[in-house]
């Protein structure tokens, strides 16, 4: 018998279900392990536990925005990557959102195919 | 049965008539509230279903027959079509293809359907937009029904279906103005392709008609297509109908372009004060300096409208500025308070009593403080 290697966990951060189901489904099966969040306060709180290996993260959530989420967790050196998924389609959002830290920035309506090659590229082993 | 008891019996029947009223009401309500439950519940295990699809395609899963005319199904994809592009989209394109789902839509709009499955099949078709259903869509373009032909004009201009732009523009003269004002939301997406076919429009109609054509003369300035500034010009002139003018100087003035200036410098000298105040906005869009000696002279205009597109014209630009703060000292009344609510708008009044207070004010600023200080004085 051998010993599975432990899977990497995933957070998946978005108030819309369309996109965390689906999120959920292809990452799942792709061999990692997803946990979901909301809305940003529930998404800051979950990220801080230090158990969470990548974050995809909308921009435009409810309590908090995906911006803030990131600051926090870098004031307080909470230095998990992010992969920002989002709607607004300005090179603001994108530049502040590398700007406070995030790793990548992938604009919605998104290639599944692409997002999962992003996420392979910063934590390869799915399973 | 004598009086009194007439009057129990009639007590009686209004109290279990409201009982069954209410009680009718509540199951409703439940009934409803079921309904939407079961509606989202489906939905979700659809979203679930196709996320499974998407991740890992297998053609050989069968999704029932009964998610073709399921509306939940129909919900599930338009959220993940929305979501998702490149090679994703066509595989949702193949599954709902395979499973007939737009032929079920396509069936439930025909005319001897009740008006609410054929509305829902409408937006179906529009919101999937797959080319292949667009003749289809053409067809209900005239249907009798208002909210089918805004969504059949819809789903042809998502996929961007471009014979249907002169339909849509055909329509512009028969259709209710609710319609008519989707139908010109509908054609910006078609952007410049539009334009022309607007344009030709507007040339054959606007003798006989009016509020067609000002419609498609709207919509040519929100497309933003400067090739049409002539032709708008040329309508310009030519017309006499203020519905037209009005909206060719409206266009005009989005649109941006100087060559218009001298058209517009006349209509600014009509006697119909609709095309002038229009106009006064028109050139201070077009040009903030060249237009501040015309919308000055407006100040003065003899339509208060007119007075206050000219002053707030005047304000966009700090010479036009200037000019307000001369007509404050103006004999003038109607100039004076034109150019007093320019100016407040603009943050001159509050400007004005910080100079004032930090000791730096102009006889401009203390000008204008001390006309507003008199109207309030009035005033109160």
């Amino acid at each position: 018998m051998t010993d599975e290697p432990a899977r990497k966990r995933i957070l998946v951060a978005d108030d819309a279900d369309t996109i965390t189901t689906l999120l959920d489904t292809a990452l799942t099966a792709g061999g990692y392990q997803v946990v979901v969040a909301r809305n940003g306060v529930e998404t800051y709180e979950m990220g801080k536990s230090g158990d969470i290996d990548l974050v995809i993260l909308d921009h435009l959530m409810p309590g908090l925005l995906g911006i803030e989420v990131i600051e926090k967790w870098r004031s307080e050196g909470v230095e998990v990557p992010v992969i920002v998924l989002s709607g607004v389609d300005d090179d603001t959002t994108l530049v502040s959102s590398l700007e406070v830290g995030a790793v990548d920035f992938v604009r919605k309506p998104f290639r599944l195919n692409e997002l999962m090659a992003r996420i392979r590229q910063r934590i390869p082993s799915g399973a | 049965m004598n009086g009194i008891d007439f009057g129990r019996v009639a007590v009686l029947v209004v109290f279990v008539f409201n009982g069954l009223l209410m009680l009718s009401l509540i199951v409703g309500k439940g009934v409803h509230r079921r309904r939407i439950k079961s509606h989202e519940r489906r939905r979700v295990a659809y979203l679930t279903l196709l996320s499974r699809q998407l991740a890992a395609p297998d053609r050989s899963v069968e999704m029932g027959s009964s998610i073709a005319g399921d509306p939940a199904f129909l919900d599930a994809l338009i959220d993940i079509r929305t979501s998702v592009v490149g090679s994703e989209s066509d595989e949702l394109s193949w599954i709902v293809g395979r499973h007939g789902v737009m032929e079920t839509y396509a069936r439930r709009l025909e005319r001897r359907f009740p008006v609410t499955p054929r509305l829902n099949a409408a937006v179906a078709l529009a919101e999937v937009a797959d080319e292949s259903w667009a003749p289809l869509l053409m067809d209900h373009l005239g249907d009798r029904e208002p909210e089918i032909r805004i969504q059949a004009a819809r789903g042809l201009a998502r996929v961007k279906w471009t014979p249907a732009i002169d339909a849509i523009v055909e329509r512009f003269g028969v259709e209710t103005p609710w319609v008519r004002t989707r139908f010109e939301d509908t054609l910006l997406t078609f952007g410049s392709k539009a334009t022309w076919p607007l344009v030709a429009y507007v040339r054959v109609n606007h003798k006989f008609d009016s509020l067609g054509p000002a419609a498609a003369i709207r919509t040519i300035g929100r497309i933003g297509d400067r090739d049409a500034v002539q032709s708008l010009i040329a309508i310009l002139q030519s017309s006499q109908d203020p519905e037209i003018q009005i909206a060719a100087i409206e266009a005009l003035g989005i649109l941006g372009v100087p060559l218009a200036m001298p058209s517009l410098e006349r209509t600014f000298l009509s006697d119909d004060w609709r095309l002038r105040a229009k106009t006064a906005t028109a050139l201070a869009m077009i040009a903030e300096r060249e237009a501040i000696p015309i919308l000055t002279t407006g100040l003065e205009d003899p339509n208060w409208w007119v007075r206050r597109n000219s002053a707030a014209g005047l304000a966009r630009h700090r010479e036009g500025i200037r000019n307000l703060h001369k007509a404050i000292q103006s004999t003038d009344p109607f100039a004076r308070d034109a150019a007093a609510e320019a100016l407040a708008d603009v943050g001159e009044v509050i400007a004005a009593r910080e100079r004032i207070d930090a000791g730096s004010a102009t006889v401009d600023d203390v000008e204008l403080i001390r006309f507003i200080e008199s109207e309030l004085a009035v005033k109160a």
